[in-house]
């Protein structure tokens, strides 16, 4: 396997594969933006240096990640035994080695909204809202209030070219689940504009590196030309045009189609602010020290076969996302809730179905694979922090920058409970947060408050969020180790 | 008394009255109104047959109370089920696709569980009897739902997005190029009946916005391509079909464009295209022309405003002034017709129907939907109906055998299992072949993989064609490839997903949950030497389990000669198979042939299921007491034509709530 330090300035005559540029930092640094741009994601200007401004140096921005990953954990090899720094790591964390400095481990939080409805569709879909979620095969679906990602791209997403980046592996779950009464699509989102409609995650390494950076095939030609200006122009107008066609139509329509209207409205508006996000001085004030990536980093088109080389490609883009500060806001989803992924070919001796072993029944021939498919999913989360750690920013590293969320809609997969769930915050959020320790709070205490606290470094701080009671304590508790 | 009884407007109220009156008699008239303003306001209509029904209260409830409201009662209430709530016939009829799952469940001694004491054989017949005697409220079926007659009744979208299969087909129909852009969309999930149709679930991202900016262009592209010399001769059709034959000799440019995007447009909109409406799109043209640019570059901005247009990418059905239920137009009826049994929008047949305004004849009505069902393009039927119906959809994506213990299964036995389905239904449907066949056929679809998959010998070649089968194991849904796949683990089969499948895809019948396993005793080590079987027997001894696993798991037995991936096999681990099933109903069968005869004697289930289904899908929601008239024609309509499925289409196309729309203001 390539080293995946290697840069792309430090380039030999080996021959490098796409995947070790996107693998490297993944950036061309001071190169001059090659990619064509695409009419709708065109951009009559690219980044162009904003003007610098003088005085003290510009921090760099907090960027926040939440990563879902399905059907729970054994919790005997999930939650450490002793609370504090230097607790004993339990065997499922092993793989963040000596990342677990960069790690809060999180125990004791509960959602209690999901205590009702069935065991899995009322838990994943309120993963990032905390509310009730509506039981319903499709009318009026509700996940009781906007997810805590969609808050913070709403407030803050103005400021990057994407508001939030949602990615996820698998496609959307089809078909109702009529014996417990949801639509299975409550299984596949965990990003919620509103209360009631789902934002579509893509899939595809390649449309989502295209859909980050314009990069759509060659000959487009220069995107400061008066060609490109012209395209912005056709496609302002045209946007104009539909959405008003839109206004006219909805004024005729009864009430539940006029909802689904404004879905297109809403989305045609997002487009158009894309394209005006390149045609007004651009808002960030901190620069990253990488450009642009250039085409070549691009990963390959259509699916990976190989779930883990899809995961990766997918963890890859949020972090090149989060370094060329393009969108500070990511959502990712390991695999679908009650997913009954295969991980033979990834893990030795695991062969079956993710969500039969998370029904463990309490055999060790069924917990054993499910803690090692547990874990498999922590090394995934190791390898994208080793990767944010080694990108420096100011005076730290991206990952010190950043708050990664990374857990699971409910803890014990065979009684799908929604207490005390496995929760684990990498990164520093900006400084303040004590990585390293784990965090055991006293039971009941709502997966919210660590949401709000969450969502106040991101700079935009909220009272209450979800079913939240007070924002959790992030800051140190117990006595410092010394970091390794 | 009797005046009183005769005037109400409902027999049930007057039932009610009656049966009231014997311990009551000082009440009787005031419960007369009561009941009679209750079941006015329940929608609940009078009919016209006469006679007092007292069963319920009288024989029926101590029934259900002796042995089922200890489980289904107001403290216990298993199943969501709660069927103390039932006091009166009246409640009864209010949810009677209930109740026709209740009492189906006690005729198939499916209930109460074998571990409690069961109906005497008088008892059950009593029950059946009952239900099978209630009068229907006929005049229901010429209503849809609405405040008044359902409570807490919200609407539905009706007026949705298009899904992704439509709108590949409707590029593909309106350029004559099969693109099938939607491949790069974000996908969509399912709700209502389970099917994409569902107008509620279809979300409109900012995602997919970008993606249909970018189809467009992609079309236009292929388009445009075909006047250059290099074309495909499908370019050259698509360039001559949407831009060359709308300008006719010697037409000013600006003419001939408003021709051709007024000719998109109305294709596109499914609709005629008021003269306004075009040049309000002309005016993506004009700027282009200021600025220099040649003819065709011009003409592309309105054409790509036809396809980014909510009209194209919706079906909107606009309302009328006035609140309450009317017919749609023609238009209308068209579009839903095409959506419906197409994927895709009205061919030039169907657009000059409804201008001659003929799709307000039942008769002219089902003559299309006759036609259509014969058009290749029902093929979608079998895409997108029979796929989502039988939860194939996650074949080889999020169903995918293990491929160290099945490395036989990839892309293209994966392609020709979907296949096998597709054209399956879609031969079934176009020849109006009966119904049954999908439980039991002489043949199914193979090509030279698929059959080498089977062991069927003799068919060579890539090309998928139907084979008659030596046996009848493999014949109908059952015999699939694609349905063994999407029932089994990745590495082993599963008689009780499979078991489960059958009840809940064929039969319609509901299997809950399994109680937290937590609560569960041990039922002893199960060990390595045993079976599958003799494991999943075992689990059957504890009476938690049994109630649902008897239903379940002798029909998974059934299918054990199919393996994880469909092929045939008469040993697991080197042990021979035991292949022999018995049903709660006392039923026994051995192997998949003998089952399929057990399931063909359930045949109105699955007919009903069936019909509930595919008007789920027409509809785009789920189904409402409304409805179940519908369901009842068809199946109707099904046992007379002996089960051709053709009449089943044509029920749903001519129905109430398929026609009608109900404005809510």
């Amino acid at each position: 396997m390539p080293a995946r330090s290697s840069r792309i300035d430090s380039v030999s005559s080996r021959p490098i594969s796409r995947r070790t540029f996107l693998r490297g930092t993944g950036v061309a640094l001071g190169l001059p933006i090659l990619e064509a741009m695409g009419p709708i994601l065109g951009r009559p200007h690219a980044l162009a240096a904003a003007p610098s401004t003088p005085g003290a140096p510009i921090r760099p921005p907090v960027r926040m990640a939440c990563l879902y990953f399905p059907n729970g954990v054994w919790q005997p090899s999930w939650i450490p035994k002793q609370a504090g720094f230097g607790y004993d790591v339990p065997p499922s964390l092993e793989p963040l080695g000596a990342l677990r400095d960069e790690v809060t481990v999180l125990s004791g939080l509960d959602k209690a909204n999901s205590r009702q409805g069935d065991g899995h569709y009322a838990k994943t879909a309120n993963f990032l809202t905390g509310l009730p979620v509506r039981k319903t095969t499709g009318k009026e679906v509700d996940v009781g209030g906007i997810s805590i990602d969609q808050l913070c791209a709403a407030r803050i997403g103005g400021l990057t070219p994407l508001p939030s980046l949602e990615l996820a592996v698998d496609p959307v779950i089809t078909g109702i689940d009529s014996n417990v009464g949801y639509t299975r699509l409550y299984g596949s989102y965990i990003s919620w504009r509103t209360p009631t409609t789902p934002l579509a995650r893509e899939i595809h390494p390649r449309r989502a590196y295209e859909r980050l950076f314009g990069v759509r095939g060659a000959g487009a030609g220069d995107p400061r030309s008066a060609i490109a200006a012209q395209r912005s122009d056709d496609d302002r107008r045209l946007l104009d045009l539909v959405l008003e066609d839109a206004q006219h139509l909805r004024d005729r329509l009864g009430r539940d189609d006029r909802q689904k209207l404004d879905e297109y409205m809403d989305s045609v508006r997002a487009v158009e602010q894309r394209i005006e996000f390149y045609a007004r001085p651009d808002p960030r004030e901190w620069k990253p020290a990488a450009g642009e990536p250039t085409a070549d980093v691009a990963p390959p088109a259509g699916a990976p076969g190989d779930h883990c080389e899809h995961v990766r490609l997918m963890l890859d883009l949020i972090v090149l996302a989060f370094q060329t500060d393009s969108t500070r806001v990511a959502t990712f989803m390991f695999a679908n809730d009650v997913s009954g992924k295969n991980f033979g070919a990834l893990i030795p001796g695991v062969s079956g179905s993710h969500h039969e072993f998370s029904h463990h029944e309490g055999k060790a021939e069924k917990y054993e694979p499910y803690a090692k498919i547990n874990r498999w999913h922590v090394a995934q989360l190791a390898y994208m922090l080793e990767r944010m750690r080694a990108i420096r920013e100011g005076d730290g590293s991206l990952l010190d920058h950043s708050m990664v969320l990374f857990g699971s809609s409910f803890s014990d997969g065979n009684r799908h409970d929604p207490n005390n769930l496995p929760i684990l915050l990498a990164g520093r959020g900006g400084g303040d947060i004590a990585a390293g320790q784990h965090i055991a709070s006293p039971p009941n205490t709502p997966l919210c408050n660590l949401y709000v606290s969450m969502v106040e470094r991101m700079g935009t701080p909220v009272e209450r969020f979800g079913d939240s009671t007070e924002a959790l304590d992030l800051r140190s508790r117990g006595p410092r180790r010394a970091r390794v | 008394m009797e005046t009183n009884g005769r005037d109400a407007p409902s027999r049930y109220g007057a039932t009610r009255a009656r049966s009231r009156s014997t311990t009551r008699p000082t009440r009787s008239w005031k419960t007369v109104l009561l009941a009679a303003a209750a079941t006015a306001f329940l929608g609940v209509r009078a009919a016209a047959e006469p006679g007092p029904d007292a069963t319920y209260e009288e024989k029926v409830q101590p029934i259900l109370e002796r042995h089922c409201y200890a489980c289904h009662g107001k403290e216990k209430h298993k199943a969501d089920l709660d069927l103390t709530r039932f006091k009166t016939t009246a409640d009864v009829l209010h949810e009677h696709a209930l109740w026709k799952t209740v009492v189906g469940r006690i005729n198939l001694h499916e209930m109460p569980p074998k571990s409690k004491p069961q109906l005497a054989h008088g008892d059950m017949e009593l029950v059946d009897r009952w239900f099978n005697g209630l009068p229907k409220g006929k005049s229901d079926c010429n209503e849809l739902a609405n405040d008044e007659n359902l409570r807490w009744y919200r609407g539905f979208v009706l007026g949705r997005r298009i899904t992704h299969s439509e709108y590949d087909n409707s590029i593909r129909d309106l350029t004559g190029l099969d693109l099938k852009p939607s491949r790069a969309f974000p996908d969509d999930g399912s709700g209502g009946e389970g099917f994409h149709t569902a107008g509620n679930s279809l979300y409109t991202s900012t995602i997919l916005i970008e993606r249909y900016l970018e189809s467009a262009d992609r079309v236009l592209d292929a388009v445009f391509r075909g006047r250059e010399p290099d074309a495909s001769p499908a370019e050259r059709e698509a360039f001559h079909r949407v831009v060359s034959a709308q300008r006719a000799e010697g037409m000013e440019p600006r003419e001939a464009a408003r021709k051709c995007v007024g000719e998109l447009a109305r294709r596109a909109f499914r609709r005629p295209v008021r003269p306004e409406e075009v040049e309000r799109l002309l005016t993506l043209y004009d700027p282009v022309i200021a600025r220099g640019a040649a003819y065709e570059e011009a003409l592309r901005q309105p054409l790509r405003a036809v396809l980014v247009s909510p009209h194209f990418l919706f079906l909107p059905e606009p309302e009328p002034e006035a609140a309450g239920v009317y017919r749609l137009d023609d238009f209308q009826i068209a579009t839903r017709l095409a959506s419906f049994i197409w994927s895709s929008l009205p061919d030039a047949e169907l657009s000059s129907r409804a201008e001659q305004g003929g799709l307000r004849d039942a008769e002219t009505i089902r003559g299309e939907v006759r036609r259509m069902l014969r058009d290749p393009k029902a093929r979608a039927l079998g895409e997108d109906f029979a796929l989502a119906w039988l939860e194939l959809e996650p074949l080889g994506s999020t169903a995918r055998p293990d491929p160290q213990r099945f490395p036989e299964f990839d892309a293209s036995l994966e392609r020709a299992l979907r296949e096998e389905a597709v054209q399956f239904f879609h031969d079934l449907i176009a020849n109006d072949r009966s119904l049954l066949e999908l439980i039991d056929s002489k043949y199914t679809f193979l090509n030279e993989r698929l059959a080498r998959h089977y062991g069927v010998p003799g068919v060579e070649g890539v090309e998928m064609r139907r084979v008659e089968l030596p046996d009848r194991n493999r014949g109908g849904v059952l015999g699939m490839g694609a349905v063994q796949v999407v029932t089994s683990f990745p590495t082993r089969t599963s008689p009780v997903l499979r078991g489960k499948w059958v009840l809940e895809t064929l039969l319609g019948s509901r299997v809950p949950p399994p109680p937290q396993a937590a609560s569960l005793a041990e039922a002893g080590a199960a060990t390595a030497e045993q079976t599958l079987r003799q494991r999943l027997e075992l689990h059957r001894t504890q009476p938690e389990c049994a109630t649902c696993h008897d239903r379940m798991d002798p029909l998974g037995f059934g299918l054990e000669n199919f393996d994880a991936v469909g092929k045939w096999r008469t040993s697991d681990g080197g042990q021979p198979l035991d292949v022999h099933g018995k049903l709660p109903s006392g039923e026994d069968f051995s192997g998949a042939a003998e089952l399929k005869q057990v399931l063909l004697a359930r045949k109105d289930e699955f007919a009903a299921h069936f019909v509930r289904k595919l008007l789920g899908y027409a509809l785009g929601r789920d189904l409402n007491r409304f409805d179940e008239c519908v369901v009842d024609d068809a199946v109707k309509a099904l046992r007379d034509a002996d089960y051709r499925c053709g009449v089943v289409f044509e029920a749903i196309a001519v129905s109430f709530p398929f026609q009608n729309r109900h404005a809510k203001k």
